[in-house]
């Protein structure tokens, strides 16, 4: 007997899943405070808390691709990752910190945010090298998982958003 | 000994020195590479006893050098340091003849672990 196309196998696998479907706000925090603990101290917290928003900000970020597609983005003022440069880099930090030093900390924290964050989804993903700069445009508002933070009192967020924009209504 | 630093992120690379020392494996000679490239090439010049490597790297990713050291005979212990910690990758790691993979973030315990009987 020749099975039926009813075109539902298509349509499935034309679905693709939101991130809101894969990984919640909290599993954003618990990795974000792991990677703080091990990178920047063990007395470093993060409190799940909105800020201000933040002036002169700069994102690093990192690319997953697989299937779910988009980025881990974290967001801070400059000043706040200057902080965290120095705070990474404790006594090998110098007197004047150069952008090279920021871009390298900054995106080797959103490197191993985002690594476990992909690590939390399902299936096989790729992980992009790290980039740092103005953050990457959300393209569809309900594929974001983001999470704000404050650490030392300074707003840092973390979003994780697709890449794509919304499929078409049916 | 001497072990052979290879991650593209300085910043990382002193984290992983700082971290070696506070697992209790300090006094041994560290040398740095910034990519996989530069690690292949300084496992010929400096002859190391231990290559730690980040995994995701430009120019040459680190199971790429390892598959290229093993390529070419030699069979210097390397583990991997690296964000990406999944099943999977460890298996990855694992065919190609790497002794472990620590998965960041780490500290200080997750080296003794890894290392304790890898550098005497």
């Amino acid at each position: 007997m020749t099975a039926m196309d009813t075109g539902e196998r298509r349509r499935t696998g034309e679905a693709r899943p939101l991130i809101t479907e894969l990984i919640d706000e909290t599993t954003v925090e618990s990795v974000a405070q792991e990677a703080w603990i091990s990178l920047v101290g063990e007395e470093e917290l993060l409190v799940p808390l909105p800020g201000e928003p933040v002036t002169d900000p700069v994102s690093s970020w990192v690319d997953v691709v697989g299937p779910w597609t988009g980025s881990v983005v974290l967001t801070t003022g400059r000043r706040t990752a200057e902080e965290l440069t120095r705070a990474l880099l404790r006594e090998h930090s110098p007197e004047v910190l150069e952008d090279e030093d920021v871009a390298d900390a900054f995106g080797e924290i959103a490197n191993v945010v985002g690594g476990n964050v992909k690590a939390a989804l399902p299936g096989s993903s790729g992980l992009s090298l790290p980039d740092v700069g103005e953050a990457p445009a959300v393209r569809n508002p309900e594929d974001v998982c983001r999470a704000d933070l404050l650490w030392r009192g300074q707003p840092i967020s973390i979003s994780v958003q697709g890449a794509l924009p919304p499929l078409p209504a049916h | 000994m001497k072990i052979l630093i290879a991650d593209d992120s300085r910043v990382m690379r002193q984290i992983v020195i700082r971290t070696l020392r506070q697992a209790g494996f300090d006094g041994h000679e560290i040398v740095e590479a910034e990519d996989g490239a530069d690690a292949l090439a300084k496992v010929g010049s400096e002859t190391p006893d231990l290559v730690l490597s980040d995994w995701n790297m430009p120019n040459m990713t680190g199971i790429e050098c390892l598959q290229a050291l093993r390529s070419s005979g030699s069979s210097v212990p390397f583990g991997f340091v690296t964000s990406e910690g999944s099943p999977e990758m460890r298996e990855k790691a694992a065919n190609a003849g790497a002794l472990f993979l620590i998965a960041k973030p780490f500290n200080e315990d997750t080296f003794s672990e890894a290392l304790s009987g890898v550098i005497a």
